[in-house]
Formats: C-alpha cells, sequence, structure tokens
C-alpha cells in the first residue's frame, strides 16, 4: 500500500510538473480567487483592528467624568474604587481652585495652568503616575513645560493668591517637575499633581489653614466632598456598565460609550459583510477548483486507464489526482500569498500618512494563513477526491480506445 | 474464497486460456452487439491472430482477456498464467467483484499493446519501457536496455515519447509490454497507425522478441497478410446481421 503510493506519488508530481503550462493555469486561476480574499480579509483585520486597538489603547475612552458638580465624599468614592470594573479614581477639587500660576527662571512669562489631581495608577502618565507625590512634585503637560522651558528635574515656582479677611495675599511655592507628561496626556497648559496638594490650594483658596505649606486660615473641615473625580474604567467594555451604574445612583456621567458602541457596532457589521463574501468566495471558490480538477481527469481519463492496465489498482488511482490537487492548493495558496502581500504592502504605504499610529491598514496573523492553507488543501481534497472516485468508476476498457 | 470456488474441472492444464461459452452484448441507439466464443483455448507459447475488419469485435474479445471487460455472461473463464499455478476463474473473481485480484493477476502476467501507444507523456522512454517492472517492484537486469537494442530505440531512452515518430513510439510500447517478461502479450492492432513497410519491420521485430522472451502472443490486426508469414495461428471469426440488422453477431472459435 505504502509502496505504490510512493509510485502513485512520484507518477503525479511528473505528470504535474511536466504539465507545466496546465498546472500553472491551475494555480493562477487558485490565487486568483484566493489572494483578493486574503486582501479583503486583511483590510477587515487591520481597520477594525486598528480602530479597536486604538479604542483599547487611548486612556481617554475609559475615562468616565460626572457632568455638572456633586458631592461626593471619602466613604462614597472609596466604594465605587472597590468596583471590580474601576482602574483608578482620583477625587477632583472645584475647577475654579484646581489653577496655579507657574512661573521659571528660563521664561519671563507666568503661566496659568490647570491642575489635574493624579497619582499612582493614572492611566494617563502610564510612566510617570507615581513620580506624583507629596506638595512638591509636578508631571507639566507638554504645552505647559514648552511655555515655561522645563525640563524633569528643574524647579518651578507655583503661586496663587486668595482675599482673605479682607486682605489680597499671595503665597509661592517651589514646585519641582518630576516629568512632562506625553502631548495627547493633556492637550492644554496642565500640571498632574498629588490630591494633596489640590485639597491644600482649595483650602487656601476657601481661606482655610494648609500647615504643612505654612499658609494661615481658619481650621480645615473634617470631612471634605468633592464635586467631581476622574475614573478610569478598566477596559473599554466596561464603560457602559459603569455608566448604567451610575445613572442608577442618580449620577449623570459623561463617557465615550457611545462612541465605543459605535466602533464595536461596526466591527460587526464589518464582520458580517465579510463572512458573506468570503462564504461566497469560498463556494465560488471551491467551484472552481472542483471544476478544474474535475476537467483534469476528464483529459486524463486514457493515462489514468493506462494506469490501471498496468496494475495499479482503484485505490491507487484515486490518489493521483489527489496529489496534483494537492500540489495547485500549496502552490495556489503560496502564490495567493504573495499577491496578498505585494496589495498589502502597497495600501500600507498608501494609507501610511492617514493613520495615526502608524498601524498597517491591511495586515494578517501568521494563523490566518495557516487557516487559508488548511481550507485550501481541504477543498482541494475533496473536490480531487470526488473527481478520482469517479475516474476510478469508469472501466478501464473505456478509457483505453480514446485517443 | 477458497481454491475449490475458483478452480473448475473444465480448466484443463496446459491451457493459457480456456473460455466455453463466453458472451458480451452491448447495445447502443436500438442496436445490438453480440459477441459469441463457444469454445477458445489457448496454449502456453502459442502465437495467436486475431483477424477482422474494425468493429467486429476483436477489441472486445481483448479487453476481456486482459480482465477489464467484464462477460455478459460464462459457460466457463478459465486462465492459467503458468504450468505451477492452479487455473483462475476469472468469470468468478468478476462476479465477486474483485477487481484487485484480477489487477493484480494483470499487471504480473500479461503485457499489453495498445493501438496508440499509450505512453505516459510525462516519463521518459526509459521509465515507460519500465514502468510494469516498477511497479511489480522488478530489480533493473538491463532487459529494459537490451529490448531498447533489440528495437532500436537505444538512442532514445531518456526522451520524451512526444519527441518520437509513431513508429518509434510503438516500438516503445512493444518494449513496456515485454519487460517484465509477461507469459503472455497482448497487442490491438499495434501497427494500425504506421505506414505498410514499417508495419511489417516492427510486427517481425515483436514475434521476434516474443519468441526470444517466450511469450505467448495474441495479436489484432486487420491484415492477415503479413502476419501469416510469421507463423501465427488464425482465430476464425464469423459475423452475422440477424433480426433485420438489429442485432449483429460475431462468433470466434479456436
Amino acid at each position: 500500500m505504502v509502496f505504490s503510493l510512493g509510485k502513485v506519488f512520484r507518477l503525479a508530481t511528473r505528470d504535474y510538473f511536466h504539465e507545466w503550462q496546465m498546472s500553472g493555469c491551475f494555480v493562477l486561476a487558485l490565487a486568483a480567487v484566493l489572494g483578493p480574499m486574503l486582501v479583503l480579509f486583511g483590510l477587515k483585520f487591520g481597520i477594525v483592528g486598528a480602530m479597536v486597538d486604538q479604542l483599547i489603547e487611548d486612556p481617554h475612552n475609559r475615562e468616565i467624568h460626572p457632568l455638572g458638580s456633586g458631592h461626593f465624599d471619602h466613604a462614597w468614592l472609596e466604594g465605587v474604587r472597590k468596583q471590580p470594573q474601576v482602574a483608578f479614581l482620583v477625587p477632583r477639587t472645584r475647577s475654579i481652585a484646581a489653577s496655579i500660576e507657574i512661573s521659571s527662571r528660563d521664561s519671563m512669562r507666568i503661566v496659568p495652568v490647570e491642575l489635574i489631581p493624579s497619582g499612582s495608577g493614572d492611566p494617563l502618565l502610564p510612566k510617570a503616575g507615581d513620580l506624583v507625590d507629596g506638595v512638591s512634585r509636578v508631571v507639566l503637560s507638554q504645552s505647559a513645560a514648552e511655555k515655561l522651558g522645563a525640563a524633569a528635574g528643574d524647579t518651578v515656582n507655583g503661586s496663587l493668591a486668595r482675599r482673605f479677611r479682607g486682605v489680597q495675599e499671595r503665597v509661592h511655592l517651589p514646585l519641582t517637575v518630576a516629568a512632562v507628561a506625553p502631548a495627547h496626556a493633556f492637550p492644554r497648559d496642565g500640571a498632574f499633581v498629588s490630591v494633596r496638594l489640590v485639597e491644600a490650594l482649595e483650602d487656601f483658596r476657601d481661606g482655610r489653614a494648609v500647615p504643612e505649606l505654612g499658609w494661615e486660615g481658619d481650621p480645615a473641615d473634617s470631612d471634605r466632598s468633592y464635586p467631581g473625580f476622574r475614573l478610569y474604567a478598566r477596559s473599554i467594555y466596561d464603560v457602559a456598565g459603569l455608566r448604567d451604574a451610575f445613572a442608577k445612583l442618580g449620577v449623570d456621567v459623561h463617557t465615550q460609550a457611545a462612541q465605543i458602541e459605535l466602533v464595536q457596532r461596526m466591527e460587526r457589521n464589518l464582520t458580517a459583510i465579510y463572512w458573506a463574501i468570503a462564504v461566497i468566495g469560498l463556494v465560488g471558490f471551491s467551484l472552481s477548483l472542483g471544476a478544474s480538477l474535475w476537467a483534469n481527469i476528464d483529459r486524463k481519463r486514457k493515462e489514468l486507464s493506462v494506469l490501471r492496465l498496468v496494475g495499479f489498482s482503484t485505490r491507487d488511482i484515486v490518489w493521483f489526482p489527489m496529489v496534483q490537487a494537492l500540489f495547485t492548493a500549496i502552490l495556489g495558496w503560496g502564490l495567493a500569498v504573495g499577491i496578498y502581500e505585494a496589495t498589502a504592502w502597497v495600501i500600507n504605504n498608501m494609507m501610511a500618512a492617514q493613520m495615526e499610529s502608524g498601524q498597517p491598514v491591511c495586515r494578517l496573523l501568521p494563523r490566518h494563513y495557516e487557516i487559508a492553507l488548511v481550507l485550501t488543501c481541504m477543498a482541494a481534497v475533496v473536490a480531487s477526491g470526488l473527481a478520482g472516485l469517479r475516474s476510478a468508476r469508469v472501466e478501464p476498457s473505456e478509457g483505453l480506445r480514446e485517443l | 474464497m477458497s481454491t475449490e470456488n475458483t478452480t473448475e474441472p473444465q480448466c484443463r492444464r496446459a491451457l493459457i486460456y480456456h473460455l466455453r461459452d463466453v458472451v458480451k452484448t452491448r447495445e447502443a441507439e436500438g442496436v445490438a452487439f453480440r459477441l459469441r466464443i463457444p469454445n477458445l483455448q489457448i496454449a502456453v507459447g502459442e502465437k495467436i491472430a486475431l483477424i477482422g475488419e474494425s468493429g467486429c469485435g476483436k477489441s472486445t474479445l481483448l479487453d476481456m482477456l486482459v480482465f477489464i471487460l467484464q462477460p455478459t455472461d460464462a459457460g466457463a473463464f478459465c486462465f492459467r498464467p503458468d504450468a505451477d499455478s492452479e487455473p483462475r476463474d476469472v468469470d468468478a473473481y468478476w462476479k465477486h467483484g474483485m477487481l484487485n485480484e484480477l489487477g493484480d493477476l494483470r499487471k504480473r502476467h500479461i503485457g499489453y499493446v495498445m493501438q496508440t501507444g499509450g505512453l505516459l507523456p510525462y516519463l521518459t522512454v526509459h521509465d515507460n519501457m519500465n514502468l510494469c517492472r516498477n511497479v511489480l517492484g522488478l530489480k533493473r537486469d538491463g532487459t529494459v536496455e537490451h529490448l531498447a537494442e533489440e528495437l532500436g530505440i537505444a538512442a532514445h531512452l531518456g526522451k520524451l515519447p512526444d519527441s518520437l515518430s509513431t513508429g518509434e513510439r510503438q516500438r516503445v510500447a512493444i518494449g513496456r509490454a515485454l519487460a517484465h517478461r509477461p507469459t503472455i502479450v497482448i497487442a490491438d492492432e499495434p501497427t494500425a497507425s504506421l505506414d505498410p513497410y514499417a508495419a511489417e519491420r516492427i510486427m517481425s521485430l515483436f514475434i521476434a522478441l516474443a519468441n526470444e522472451f517466450n511469450t505467448t502472443v495474441i495479436l489484432a490486426s486487420h491484415a492477415w497478410r503479413h502476419v501469416k508469414e510469421l507463423g501465427l495461428r488464425r482465430l476464425d471469426h464469423n459475423t452475422q446481421h440477424l433480426e433485420d440488422g438489429k442485432l449483429t453477431e460475431t462468433v470466434v472459435s479456436g
């Protein structure tokens, strides 16, 4: 069995490459169907993949903040923070109090900056979140750092004023620039600071004392409440759930849930369209492969009859077209991958300018190539097996008389 | 299947083929064709010529003799490839669908020369001639080279059949049929497509080689003239049109 199989394999191989023109046509026909399908899938995978990646990677899409101002106390915030869907949560002070004027020695300008309460684990500061600590360290937004001519390690001068008991007061505090945040973290002039520092600045403006900075005033309230918070969901898929949970608590929040849903719906629709095309393509491809293999066996009836005459059994004969079909499948797949690679390269180069992250528009994973190969080989084996069985049923005497 | 079943008492020894009351009927477009063989005995080493116009049933008989066409009915159909083995009941093989056994018998004991060569275009002349030997797993022993020498095609061994003339291709086909030293070679008008001069030369080469290899030969031809000089026994046949031309019957015996 194995013995004669090897012989059939050798004969089928020699026939296949002897008829290289005919075989080449079969390979081309297959690649002509499979190549565009790979490109189509590559585009679908690349575009949707890029959109989803962008959604997942951009922490802004996971951000949730309340609309208007509320009264959130420590215990309430602590309860929210404990939710498993919550990745990061810091309270915000009143936005009118959350600003400061900064000057530096290298710049003549006094730059008013917004203060963003931050801390360890802030998704906007994946590298520098830990550096925001105490009341003297800040992470400047890029725009603020440029205006101040400040870099990491520099010390800048923060100042703020209040009117207290009828007297205008201004205090200064030295701030160390721990780092400069990446540009996309905060587009305006801003500084990421610890919660403690924004609280201190709010207290000062409200006329309360801040002993650790030596600012005098009324004694501080023991139970502080915050008008808002910065919250980041663990993933974009948790955003809608958290929004609904807040709605139940009577807190209206702003989220990117609508955009996330849009992309998710788009992904579903594109996937459905792709599968419709893929199924039609696969059926057409199987039919074209089957038809060419079928026709090929008709053409070879005489030669197959000769093989049976010299003693190859029916079982052996079925292998003959199957081996050739596998050659067509593998070579056609290879050519299709070549077509895909070339097309993808052109598309990606053309679209590179339009893509923000430099991510390819058209891409496939190694797994996709493997699936395409397996499907192609399976279609080839089935089609040629059926055609081979048909040829095996023909009486050899019929095939022999054909010229 | 046991030996008793495959052996019938009618299968006498020393005969390579013994057919009794074998009938093959074919029908196409209202016209029937019947080949009837009341009795046919072919002894080992015999050279038989089956002479007749095309369409008289020569190919049908040959196809039955190489087990690629099932008889419609058979009183007895025995094949005995060599003196040491029991005769095989071919009809029983057919009736039990033992096609692979028939294929085995054909592979080992029968060489076949087709009207138009039937060479595989993707194999060299050498590999075409060696095909049956290769299938049987026979070792190289110079037989192919010797045959090529005798047939005058030694220079073409490395070529593909496409580059040969029709006559050369028929020589290769004869070489292929003999190369595995079969008991019997069956040739279906092997020289029909050649000019008379070449046909005569190739036919005598074929018979000479068959004599050298001590092979039984059954040869179909439409020209008795140049076959009778080679000392072949002629099989009689008689074609009749019956039932107002609706049935053509050929009777072969010998």
